[in-house]
């Protein structure tokens, strides 16, 4: 009987130390192709929740991140997304691949469970299945492209040249760049591919230069061959600007494309200048000694909204973090100043359409704002 | 030895026929013991383990190097899929449709590869597989692009839909099915025909075996089985997407056939076990480092055992014995 009774206390004991956290899934990259992605935006989350738990956590209870690496493979990340949900978690932020967020929102779907990529940007995400448990706060790929054209268009920009590399996202980049460019009403005087592996992209830049346009477009988005574009531009001198891809914005080129970035645009969803911002860089710098760049706020803001949106629902229930998730109107780091994530009329896209910004290097350094959204 | 070429299920094979009957019910079973998580997980190990054998016997037991199986899966994953939810076909017809077109495209590959050999198929191999990744991704809305296909379920059969753990059931039964080929036809003269020609064309020859003949219908075969795999994938997750069947895939599949020992059913299924679980078990302990792992037991299997972890088995109950 005494057994019996402490067998009981124990059990009490583990069900209370369960009650203690609420535990969030995160899937993310550690050793595929959106590794570089995927590993800046997971501190930006663990940067985040420690902050939280630091003030209490959320509802009187600290928040637990459970961490899955699926290795950019979706059919693992479906399987991984079990996983969390059998161990609790309450809402799901996939940070890896976009066709793995995918295929992890089969299993969301079915099993009623709230998920949210913070930063993939593939359009197809909240209008293939019909999840309502699903929400994605990335810049969508349509946004990005739109916004780099508004700048072009403000430029006034009559006649430009496209150069892209030959990977499957460089070409679809590439491909969406020339129905945007000639939506537009913006002539292509040249088109150009740098082939994956190859050690100059000297005559693909030789070929611009004698269609003489008025600015060229980056769609590439394999950093190697970026910089050997970047690296003839210097080379041969060029004096027209590069408008870049979204790609421009991984920081990687700070160090990569040394000394042959300075004046180079590119789209971003990230404001130096905003005040969260500053805040966020600071106290990340502070906390972990480290140096924060643009994907880290993708993260941040993830957690962020999920905890505002738990403690909105006032409950750890999925059907209540559901309702608050779609009502949910907040700003963060991400985004043009004044920027607001929200998903009105059922929309479960959140990222405003205007909030996106072109930026410039400065020296080797990504620098300030120069257009903001698609106007 | 036995005799007896193709036919398949003898009367004096009823025991045999039990075995698999047997095996089959243990290993769905299981299924009903595990939960969600566990679930899937096996699935989709059950699913490698088809792969690897059929692969296995393609690379393993007929020595070719070809890196088209993935892609065979994947024509099987996105034609069932298309047939069913694009054209509407019936069930049953939209299954022979694809298997059908399996069948042709491994036809149109392997015809012409019979001239090509070890390096120059690998290489025809590969580029088959590199352009159906482009097809899938510059597809459109036939397949969906870079996102895939999803929004789709299994449709019912007789009323019913087969789903969790009875859908665990079909991959077993895809298995033991897939199996049970493999080894009919590796105990037969067929078998032996294509050992003959791995080890010696030339005397393949000599001997009677038409080498062209015989490699055409190891590639068709296996990459038909592959397809069929492919359409009972697409359900398991109800979506199919391009990254799923990369090359990258296709040679993990040739790594897990290496590790495991080439040429040897056993070898094959613990291949494909090792190296699909690896990940999930020493992600807890080593966070990452599982990669290096990874490498490190590929390197090791080529260099010290190229029998494979079989081989070390065999070894081992040698000496025992």
């Amino acid at each position: 009987m005494r057994f019996l009774a402490l067998l009981i206390a124990a059990l009490m004991a583990c069900a209370a130390q369960a009650q203690d956290t609420i535990k969030i899934g995160v899937i993310t990259d550690r050793v595929g192709v959106s590794k570089p992605y995927s590993e800046p935006a997971t501190e930006g989350m663990v940067f985040g929740a420690s902050e939280i738990n630091k003030k209490g956590g959320v509802l009187g209870r600290k928040i637990e991140l459970l961490v899955e690496d699926d290795q950019s493979k979706p059919d693992v990340s479906a399987a991984l997304a079990r996983k969390l949900i059998d161990q609790g978690a309450v809402f799901i932020l996939s940070v890896s691949l976009s066709p793995a967020t995918q295929q992890q929102q089969t299993v969301t779907m079915e099993a009623k469970t709230p998920q949210m990529t913070p930063m993939n940007s593939a359009d197809y995400l909240t209008t293939q299945l019909n999840n309502p448990y699903f929400w994605q706060t990335g810049p969508l790929g349509s946004v990005q492209i739109a916004t780099l054209l508004a700048h072009a268009k403000s430029k006034n920009l009559k006649r430009v040249a496209l150069i892209t590399d030959n990977s499957d996202l460089g070409q679809a980049i590439g491909k969406a760049f020339r129905g945007a460019i000639e939506r537009a009403g913006i002539q292509i005087v040249d088109e150009e591919v740098v082939p994956l592996g190859t050690t100059s992209a000297t005559a693909q830049m030789q070929k611009i230069r004698s269609a003489n346009p008025d600015a060229l477009f980056v769609a590439g988005v394999v950093t190697a061959t970026n910089v050997l574009i970047f690296k003839s531009y210097r080379e041969l001198g060029l004096k027209f600007p590069i408008h870049a891809s979204y790609n421009l914005s991984v920081p990687i080129y700070m160090t990569a494309a040394k000394g042959l970035i300075d004046g180079i645009t590119f789209v971003d969803a990230y404001d130096p200048e905003k005040a969260e911002v500053k805040a966020f860089e600071a106290a990340y710098r502070k906390e972990t000694g480290k140096e924060p760049v643009n994907l880290h706020g993708y993260g941040y803001d993830g957690i962020m909204m999920v905890a505002e949106a738990i403690r909105k629902a006032g409950s750890t229930d999925k059907e209540k973090i559901r309702a608050a998730m779609q009502s949910m109107s907040y700003e963060g780091v991400m985004g043009a100043k004044g920027m607001k994530y929200s998903f009105p009329e059922g929309k479960r896209a959140g990222f405003d359409p205007n909030g996106m910004v072109v930026r410039v290097y400065e020296g080797d350094r990504q620098g300030r704002v120069v257009h903001v959204g698609q106007k | 030895m036995r005799a007896g070429g193709f036919v398949f299920f003898k009367t004096n094979h009823m025991s045999g026929l039990l075995r698999w009957l047997i095996a089959a019910v243990v290993l769905s079973a299981a299924a009903f013991f595990m939960g969600e998580y566990h679930n899937d997980v096996y699935r989709k190990l059950l699913l490698w383990v088809t792969l690897a054998l059929g692969y296995n016997f393609l690379f393993g037991i007929c020595g070719q190097v070809a890196f088209s199986h993935f892609a065979f899966y994947g024509i099987g994953a996105y034609s069932i899929v298309i047939f069913l939810f694009q054209l509407h076909l019936p069930f049953p017809i939209a299954v022979l449709c694809g298997i059908a077109l399996c069948i042709l495209f491994a036809l149109a590959v392997a015809i012409p590869s019979t001239r090509l050999e070890g390096f120059y198929l690998a290489l025809a191999t590969l580029a088959l597989g590199q352009l159906f990744i482009v097809v899938l991704n510059e597809g459109g809305s036939v397949t969906g692009g870079t996102g895939g296909i999803a929004n789709y379920r299994l449709p019912e059969l007789f009323g019913m839909r087969v789903r969790g753990p009875w859908y665990t059931g079909v991959i077993v039964l895809l298995l033991v099915f897939t199996y049970s080929i493999l080894k009919r036809l590796d105990d037969s003269w067929f078998g032996r025909a294509c050992r003959a020609v791995r080890d010696n064309p030339e005397a393949a020859a000599a001997m009677g075996v038409d080498v062209a003949r015989t490699k055409v219908i190891a590639f068709t075969l296996t990459s038909a089985l592959a397809g069929v795999a492919g359409m009972v994938y697409a359900f398991v997750d109800n979506t199919v997407n391009p990254p799923i069947f990369g090359i990258e895939n296709a040679f993990l599949l040739l790594f897990m056939v290496i590790v495991g020992g080439a040429g040897r059913h056993a070898g094959a299924v613990i291949g494909a076990v090792l190296l699909f679980l690896l990940p999930f078990w020493l992600s807890p302990l080593v966070g990452h480092h599982h990669a290096l792992v990874f490498g490190v037991l590929v390197v090791a299997a080529i260099l010290f055992q190229p029998g494979g972890l079989i081989g070390l088995w065999d070894r081992f109950s040698r000496s025992r014995s």
